[in-house]
């Protein structure tokens, strides 16, 4: 654990040592993310409540978003770039060394740019959020397992790459899937495309029920949620390992 | 061959070799249809089957169309020239008898073309088989060359945004605003009849409508001739624009080492 958290901390250090672009790229990122507030408070000052959300309920929907791209993708940056690790041949490095693989890729490298969305998220949460002690306690949890939801959707489908090969396309594709479909409200989706939303892009498991659990907390669903926390993890570590079987090395030593 | 003839038919290879990539971006424009047109077909039924005169048909071919011409142009290609010209890369392409900026705009309009027409393909027949013809009618036609005058603007106006990095050291990141800017007031996102008048009355004044609202426009609601020439008129003006700020900025450029 030590080596990880030395590890970890390495990252944040690179991220911060050159501190010019470390706050022009969170700003961009901030300015990213109000843009988006504007699109909806456009959208619903226009077109009203839908199926029981407005303006403010998508607003904390986004809230929960952005804090989990900014742990899953902004702290564990690798996550998304697992399929593009191995296509290159990159990982060899972190094979040699005495820790496990997975977890030291995953800590390895900060995203600063969406650091921005990880301040940003909790401060709209703050502001449109409504928060009260115990909607910020299940703000927290519901966001570190919705945040477990998408390492472990995008460790598999970028360990896919180990059986199926490529640069991890596959990968990109689940990335941009998932995150446009947790930014949009459940509620608007019916038929097949919402049972994909639980099953084989699990958008649902990302905003979906964490939204619905700080608005309305019900332990079965905090249960459901927890349970497909814990079952993309295994299901991501469990590709990756069985695929490192399988791995051959791309002899890339220098850019680990 | 001219050689912006050639870089362009170069261009459209490159898309066609990489069926990977080309793939990966029209699934994924693919699903952005599928959620938008379950998103506008919630908010137009709440709404009494109508918004600022889009019915559900008329809004999810306008998506179809907008998010197709963006979707045609490598949305980090300012980040790309950004890096060619902090690292000194773009020297190289200096060396060639011929205008970089030219050069490269011949290139990505090959590759865009490529991505455009599959957009067009999967988008035509996605909302289609959806709801049936475009409401523009015949106008809709115009929509084709008016995607391709659209793409062309982008193009031309990422290059001039780009072109910042000749001056400043970190304009790499600044992809992300430009592309929200076409999102928003380029009617990417929301017609611009959607928006509040001050908002729209800006986006009319700038050049991003003419990227994705003019062509969305065509086959919503059918072709309005004045439309082109404005289209036409940014295009001209962000080439321009293009031009002069590479033409500035390759005066000032200093590569240390080969």
């Amino acid at each position: 654990m030590s080596v990880l958290w030395a590890t970890f901390r390495t990252a944040l250090v690179e991220a911060w040592a050159n501190r010019r672009s470390f706050w022009i790229q969170v700003s961009i990122m901030l300015a990213n993310d109000v843009a988006w507030v504007i699109f909806w408070l456009l959208f619903f000052g226009r077109v009203g409540a839908i199926r029981g959300w407005d303006a403010s309920r998508v607003l904390l929907l986004f809230a929960i978003l952005t804090t989990i791209a900014g742990i899953a993708m902004g702290l564990l940056a690798n996550a998304r770039k697992i399929g593009e690790l191995v296509g290159d041949g990159q990982i060899d490095a972190a094979l040699a060394l005495p820790v496990r693989p997975l977890p030291y890729l995953l800590v390895r490298r900060i995203d600063t740019a969406l650091l921005g969305d990880l301040f940003f998220g909790p401060v709209l949460f703050v502001l449109a959020g409504a928060p009260t002690w115990e909607r910020t306690l299940v703000y927290v949890a519901a966001s570190l397992c919705g945040a477990a939801v998408l390492v472990g959707f995008l460790v598999f489908m970028g360990a896919l790459t180990l059986f199926i090969g490529g640069r991890g396309e596959q990968a990109d594709l689940g990335f941009q899937a998932i995150l446009i479909l947790a930014s949009y409200p459940l509620d608007v989706f019916g038929g097949v495309t919402k049972v994909l939303l639980y099953t084989a892009v699990p958008a649902a498991f990302v905003t979906g029920l964490p939204t619905e659990l700080v608005d309305d907390f019900e332990p079965a669903t905090a249960a459901g949620l927890v349970a497909a926390a814990a079952f993309f993890v295994a299901l991501g570590g469990a590709a990756f390992s069985l695929g490192l079987r399988r791995y051959s090395s791309g002899a890339v030593w220098t850019r680990a | 061959m001219n050689a912006y003839r050639s870089a362009f038919v170069a261009g459209a290879a490159r898309a066609l070799r990489a069926p990977g990539e080309l793939t990966v971006r029209i699934a994924f424009y693919a699903i952005i249809l599928v959620v938008f047109s379950a998103l506008w077909s919630v908010a137009v039924d709440a709404n009494g089957g109508s918004i600022e005169g889009y019915t559900f048909p008329a809004m999810l071919w306008y998506v179809a169309a907008a998010e197709g011409a963006v979707i045609a142009t490598k949305p980090r290609m300012i980040e790309d020239i950004g890096y060619e010209i902090g690292s000194g890369g773009i020297a190289v392409e200096m060396l060639r008898p011929v205008s970089v900026v030219g050069f490269r705009m011949a290139a990505e309009l090959g590759e865009a073309l490529v991505r455009l027409a599959a957009a067009g393909v999967v988008g035509v027949v996605f909302a289609w088989a959806q709801v049936g013809a475009p409401p523009g009618g015949a106008g809709a036609l115009v929509a084709l060359p008016s995607a391709a005058i659209g793409v062309a603007v982008n193009l031309a106006a990422q290059h001039a945004f780009a072109g910042a990095a000749f001056w400043l050291d970190d304009a790499k990141a600044s992809w992300f605003l430009y592309q929200k800017v076409i999102f928003l007031l380029g009617g990417m996102l929301l017609p611009l009849e959607l928006f509040p008048d001050w908002l729209s009355d800006t986006a009319r004044w700038l050049p991003f409508w003419a990227m994705a609202y003019i062509p969305a426009r065509f086959v919503a609601r059918g072709a309005e001739p004045g439309l082109l020439l404005v289209q036409t008129g940014w295009l001209v003006v962000s080439a321009a624009a293009a031009s002069a700020v590479f033409r500035s900025g390759e005066r000032r450029l200093q590569v240390v080492g080969g």
